[in-house]
């Protein structure tokens, strides 16, 4: 079961990283993606877009070293959850466009927001079997710091 | 440190770098641009040719594309009878609904193509449409009636989809120029 989770968590961080990867060659295009959603002002766009590729990058490569593993994964759901929302949405309202996702140009379908759930629940998934940071000492309950 | 407080920090590193990767980016977004959606932009591609600037001038003139007309400008021009509007959808499509008093000139041709070249001329403007967004066949049809002469032919953004969400001015019948036999009867 452990070796199934630790699978789970670096193929879930190779992904990120190789999306994100493939998304710097051409950031003016993913912005375009970006704006294509609705969701952000356009004054924001191009940095929300340079943002979620740095995010993706880093929350990548820490799960795969299983740094802050927990927190990645969450950051990650959660942009899972935004980029799911915006897609329906936008397949919703009958707007045509380009998910943005590998850097890639396909149109995107609602099988991109089934593939997004899909990587939603997995990303959850990895979060949940991760551990926990340990939390901070108490100064009332640390023995040494007790006055 | 908690989760939050380790995810609001990966989020900030994660940040700095996304900014770091556009400044080497080949193509950066240019972070003080604000950048449109192509809805909005006239970038997308219903609307792509609508941005080709024609600022150069030289010996020989661009050769002509398609001009993008916004669905709210259109429904002005509309309303004052200031633009001819050619249906360049099927006849199926047509007889479900239609912009008002446009005319049928499917891609296929028309039976009395000259006839209606002719209506059209009387309008300072025409505008054609159809009903997908990549708006290939209005774009088709377009250039045939800037073949036929007509001096300012543009295309409907957004194509009919946009003219329903618009709550553009409707009407729906058959076209009577395709006749019975285009609905197999």
């Amino acid at each position: 079961m452990k070796l199934l989770a630790r699978a789970a968590r670096i193929i879930l961080g190779a992904l990120f990283l190789w999306a994100s990867v493939t998304k710097v060659p051409d950031m003016a295009a993913f912005a375009e993606s970006v704006a294509n959603y609705r969701i952000v002002p356009p004054s924001l766009v191009p940095v929300v877009a340079a943002a979620v590729v740095g995010v993706e990058i880093l929350a990548g490569v820490a799960l795969m070293l299983n740094v802050w593993a927990r927190p990645a994964a969450l950051l990650l759901a959660g942009l899972l959850a935004v980029f799911t929302v915006g897609l329906a949405s936008a397949l919703a309202r009958g707007i045509d466009l380009a998910c943005g996702c590998f850097g890639g140009t396909d149109a995107a379908t609602w099988w991109t927001v089934l593939r997004d759930l899909a990587l939603l629940a997995w990303a959850l998934g990895v979060a949940a079997s991760s551990p926990s940071p340990p939390p901070s000492p108490s100064p009332a309950l640390d023995p040494a710091r007790a006055p | 440190m908690n989760t939050v407080a380790q995810m609001a920090l990966l989020a900030a590193a994660g940040s700095a770098l996304g900014l770091a990767a556009n400044a080497v980016s080949p193509h950066p977004a240019e972070l003080r641009q604000p950048v449109l959606s192509a809805a909005e932009s006239g970038g997308g591609a219903c609307a792509m040719p609508a941005s080709a600037t024609v600022a150069q001038s030289t010996a020989t003139p661009p050769p002509w594309r398609p001009v993008r007309i916004g669905v709210d400008e259109a429904k002005g021009l509309c309303t004052a009878c200031l633009a001819g509007f050619v249906d360049a959808r099927g006849p199926h499509e047509f007889a479900h609904g239609h912009i008002q008093n446009a005319v049928h000139l499917p891609a296929a041709g028309h039976p009395d193509e000259a006839a209606v070249v002719a209506q059209l001329r009387t309008y300072p403007l025409v505008v054609v449409y159809d009903g997908d967004y990549s708006c290939a066949v209005a774009d088709d049809v377009a250039g045939r009636l800037r073949r036929a002469g007509l001096p300012d032919v543009r295309v409907l953004q957004g194509a009919w989809p946009a003219w329903v969400a618009a709550q553009g001015p409707s009407a729906a019948g058959m076209c009577g120029a395709c006749g019975p036999e285009a609905f197999g009867k």
